[in-house]
């Protein structure tokens, strides 16, 4: 805890000379920034905007979570459906969230069910890929114990299989929160009437870099509360059974 | 010996059982094993290494289907395994892992069994943190948590040290004496065979068969050191008889 404050406070000091060399007017200091937000915040836009960001990147995290750990899961036990979704996979895989965004917007118009598909499938090979990983490599000796022991098959999912997926999960979640994230701006930026990134946007069309960077540190705050409070607990509740390493 | 009343619980028959390698060549590893235990049998089986014992226990225990031949045991018959490895989960704690295959074991019966095999103290740790010795006597609560009918037992007892093996042998023991289970073990050790066993098969090297069957009539617990080593002595008679007899086959 004291290292995290102390490379904080690194990090603001840097900013702060930073800001001295280039001028306000180029990168404005840390109590400018911190101004702006507390006068957005004041208005109730911060949270206003904060909370409808918020709601996308949940929504589309949970839909590519779920339907990418269970397709990822599919793939990786089972060969057939590895060989018949391979292509689709390279093929997502190597989309730009871009294309996948304007496609969406074109296509059903520009609302929020298309944004949240949009930025869902941006992410979804990414999560398929990693949970494959961790199915092909799941344990066939535990396999073999829940099989003789004749384990209901759901409760040797829960006890023997999960376990086994965890670490991929929340590998997949971790980096598919920060890709999540920088896709809503995007998707916001192109064809929202609100949210973090439609308030970059605007800014952006101002030139006021004091706004783009209040909203994208308000953001960032967000994103680490997120990953301290919650990401980080359930890795350690996950892995309370290894020999304390690393 | 078949034990008073004991009605054929197991029937094995595996005429033939044929792995392919990498290499795509046929490798024929069992042929023409069959015999019929009772409720409550133990059956001892021994023979070189690598000669298919695995194999065949696996067949037995219905995770390879892959074989020419049958098994009949009744329907609903529950199966404890005990794998050369202990196989517990490392995420789950020791009196968690034994609830799992056992779900309806209740806390008197896993507190005696517990007990028995000196857990008692470490029910709520991880098998990360058990040594082997401890971890296979967890393999083996969990097999005899599920209240089997039939016990599947393969090499349990093998690397750990002389004394350990004595003592973990004197604990199967007495787990196998407390109720009737039939029992299915394959052990390299002549001398575990020879405490152990009510029937011992003698195997041969690969295809195996079964080159000879000795009944034990005297109860295990019953048995005198000279009666132990005369059977030993048999054993290693009929191995070797059979080696020699193999050589020449080759020839």
């Amino acid at each position: 805890m004291m290292l995290r404050l102390l490379s904080l406070a690194v990090f603001l000091f840097t900013w702060w000379a930073a800001s001295l060399m280039a001028g306000e007017q180029m990168l404005p200091a840390p109590a400018t920034v911190l101004g702006a937000i507390v006068v957005e915040a004041r208005s109730g836009a911060l949270f206003f905007n904060l909370g409808v960001t918020l709601a996308r990147v949940a929504l589309s995290f949970a839909l590519a979570m779920t339907l990418g750990a269970a397709i990822g899961y599919l793939m990786g036990r089972v060969r057939t459906a590895d060989r018949l979704g391979d292509p689709w996979l390279i093929l997502l895989l190597n989309l730009p969230a871009l294309v996948v965004i304007v496609l969406a917007y074109i296509w059903a118009g520009l609302t929020e069910v298309a944004a949240i598909a949009a930025i869902a499938i941006n992410k979804l090979p990414n999560a398929v890929v990693t949970v494959r990983e961790g199915a092909r490599v799941l344990d066939a000796r535990l396999d073999e114990m829940a099989s003789v022991f004749a384990i209901p098959r759901w409760r040797a999912f829960r006890h023997v299989v999960l376990p086994q997926l965890a670490p991929y999960i929340a590998a997949a979640a971790r980096s598919g929160l920060s890709l999540v994230w920088k896709i809503v701006l995007v998707a916001e930026l192109l064809g929202r009437p609100n949210g973090v990134g439609f308030e970059i946007g605007t800014a952006f069309q101002l030139f006021d870099i004091t706004h783009i960077l209040a909203y994208a540190l308000a953001f960032a705050a967000v994103v680490l509360a997120i990953e301290t409070f919650l990401v980080q607990p359930f890795e350690r509740h996950a892995s309370r059974w290894r020999q304390r390493a690393a | 010996m078949r034990p008073a009343g004991g009605s054929a619980l197991l029937d094995v028959e595996i005429e033939q059982k044929t792995f392919v390698t990498a290499a795509g060549e046929r490798l024929e590893v069992l042929r023409d094993i069959g015999f019929v235990l009772g409720r409550g049998e133990v059956a001892v089986f021994v023979g070189p290494s690598g000669c298919g014992k695995t194999t065949m226990l696996r067949i037995i225990a219905g995770l390879d289907r892959d074989y020419r031949g049958r098994i009949v045991r009744p329907p609903g018959a529950r199966v404890g395994m005990v794998f050369e490895e202990p196989r517990l989960l490392p995420w789950r704690s020791v009196e968690d892992n034994v609830r799992l295959a056992a779900p309806g074991a209740d806390e008197a019966r896993l507190a005696a069994l517990f007990a028995i095999l000196e857990l008692t103290q470490h029910r709520t740790h991880y098998p990360g943190e058990l040594s082997l010795g401890l971890a296979r006597r967890v393999a083996l609560a969990r097999a005899f948590a599920i209240d089997p009918d039939v016990l599947i037992l393969d090499e349990p007892l093998v690397s750990l040290d002389d004394a350990l093996a004595v003592h973990l042998r004197d604990e199967l023991m007495a787990l196998v004496d407390s109720r009737p289970v039939t029992t299915l073990l394959v052990t390299h050790d002549v001398n575990d065979a020879v405490r152990l066993g009510d029937r011992i098969f003698l195997m041969s090297p690969r295809p195996a068969h079964v080159v000879a069957e000795m009944p034990i009539a005297t109860p295990r617990t019953a048995r005198s050191e000279s009666e132990i080593a005369a059977i030993k002595t048999e054993i290693a008679r009929r191995t070797n008889g059979n080696r020699t007899a193999a050589t020449r086959d080759a020839s």
